[in-house]
């Protein structure tokens, strides 16, 4: 799981939708993602840590890929969790 | 059915457990919990001890206290993770939450366990306890990763009996008439307060099981053990009607102690003095916050070559101001060092009274104004945590002031809440 740079769009009920972030890659560089599709999204509380987790899919490099990011609450911080 | 029905919450290998969730939250690959590991304190700070083990590390041999460095020689492969209480406190907040849907009475009697009143329910919920008990067990798993054991009875004693049959992610009835059955048959260990002291005073008396004590003569056990013997027998009869009460305070506790290791070793008079208040600091809290008064106070040592003794002293007057137990300790400890390197430093108190009526002395000097400081100081530490006010005299030393218990943050815990 990586911390990821995050463009998102939040509703005035509070409701986030993540547009497109940004991870590191090995060598140092930047792969920017745009999300193109949230398929469903779903709120954790595992140990008590309240997680907002959105199954997202987009298109990389031509493959359409399904992927999980993560809003951790109390961090304000966003991880991208399963790719 | 006139009883009562309580429930008692125990979380499976606590600390461990909600290390392992935070970890898969986070991405983790593997399950603590399903590998040898364990939650070990710093060995740099001299504190690496075995806090809590999973099940894998627990058939190694490994055990709850421990030196670290002894548990990686029983398992190489062995996994330490440091404690994270800031976690621990918010697992254990989460978990009241749930609770306190089922219930209004939820006493809190550790980080990972608490008591639960559910008589009120029965109406409500149908007095099908088993099926919700399940349902508190499964809420808990599912929403928040961890397992708990859940003990049900008709008293606070048995229901910590029910929970402890059977581990983990378990739903256990004790009700009085399953006591032969279910509860005698086990090592008198096993019964609640009874520890190892007691354990080898009983095993002297021929007393092995719960049932043995159960059926032992009570006029003899209060020969033998005065009134702890006719406590034990209650208990293992399944005697004991306390109430679930959400303010906390367990009426039978014999002392309250806190002791630490220190970074370094202690070589003068001061140094130690400074770690004796630390440790009478928390001491104090604990037991005001029981409503208790001590009559008798304890100062253990324990130098760098691992050699321990203690001192103790009975007062004339009891006592729950932290000035009069720290003087009493320091007068303790002057006595009865005899100079070496100190590794390790205890303040225990105990012969416990209520704090309701105290017997005053002529002789002894007036503590009154002492206990409303005491008081004030107790109640800015319970609103602003704990470190929000201490005494000057830790400023720019190497020393925490409060410790034993306490950790930088963390709301002030105790057995007897």
């Amino acid at each position: 799981m990586k911390t990821v740079k995050m463009l998102s769009v939040t509703e005035e009920n509070g409701m986030q939708t993540p547009l497109k972030f940004q991870l590191k890659n090995e060598d140092g560089g930047r792969i920017t993602v745009k999300v193109d599709n949230v398929i469903f999204r779903n709120e954790e509380k595992l140990a008590g840590n309240k997680m907002l987790v959105y199954r997202c899919q987009s298109q990389i490099n031509g493959v359409l890929k399904v992927f999980e990011l993560k809003y951790e609450v109390s961090t304000c911080k966003w991880y991208l969790y399963k790719m | 059915m006139n009883h009562r029905i309580i429930f008692h919450i125990d979380v499976n290998s606590a600390f461990l457990s909600w290390n392992a969730v935070y970890a898969l939250q986070h991405g983790a690959k593997v399950d603590l919990r399903e590998l040898p590991s364990i939650v070990g304190g710093n060995q740099a700070t001299r504190h690496g001890i075995v806090l809590a083990k999973s099940i894998p590390a627990k058939k190694y041999g490994i055990q709850t206290g421990e030196p670290v460095v002894s548990a990686k020689k029983k398992c190489p492969n062995l996994i330490v993770t440091p404690p994270d209480y800031l976690l621990y406190m918010r697992c254990s907040e989460a978990m009241l939450e749930i609770l306190r849907e089922y219930s209004d009475k939820v006493q809190v009697f550790s980080i990972d366990e608490c008591f639960m009143d559910m008589t009120c329910m029965r109406r409500l919920l149908g007095g099908d306890y088993y099926k919700i008990a399940t349902e508190i067990k499964d809420r808990i798993k599912n929403e928040l990763g961890f397992t708990v054991s859940i003990g049900i009875s008709t008293n606070k004693l048995l229901a910590k009996m029910a929970s402890d049959l059977k581990k983990p992610d378990a739903v256990v009835t004790l009700f009085p008439e399953e006591i032969k059955e279910k509860m005698w048959p086990l090592p008198v260990r096993d019964l609640y307060m009874c520890g190892e002291a007691t354990e080898k005073k009983l095993n002297s008396m021929g007393i092995y099981t719960i049932g043995d004590l159960a059926q032992t003569e009570p006029r003899y056990l209060i020969y033998k053990l005065k009134s702890w013997g006719q406590m034990l027998y209650s208990f293992a009869h399944g005697i004991e009607n306390s109430e679930v009460n959400p303010n906390g305070s367990i009426p039978y506790i014999k002392g309250i102690g806190n002791s630490c290791t220190i970074s370094f070793d202690v070589e003068d008079y001061e140094t130690a003095h400074k770690v004796l208040l630390s440790l009478v600091e928390t001491v104090g809290m604990r037991l005001r916050r029981g409503n208790f008064c001590c009559r008798l106070v304890q100062v253990s040592i324990k130098t760098n070559k691992l050699i321990s003794y203690s001192h103790q002293k009975k007062l004339e007057v009891p006592t729950d101001c932290t000035n009069a137990i720290y003087e009493e300790a320091c007068r303790l400890f002057d006595s009865s060092w005899k100079g070496e390197p100190i590794r390790h430093l205890g303040v225990r108190v105990s012969d416990l009274c209520g704090n309701d009526f105290i017997q005053l002395s002529l002789f002894d000097k007036n503590w009154e104004k002492q206990r409303l400081i005491d008081r004030a100081v107790d109640e800015i530490r319970m609103k602003y945590g704990s470190h929000s006010v201490f005494r000057a005299g830790f400023l720019h030393s190497r020393l925490a002031p409060l410790q034993g218990g306490i950790v930088e943050d963390f709301p002030v815990m105790s057995s007897i809440l």
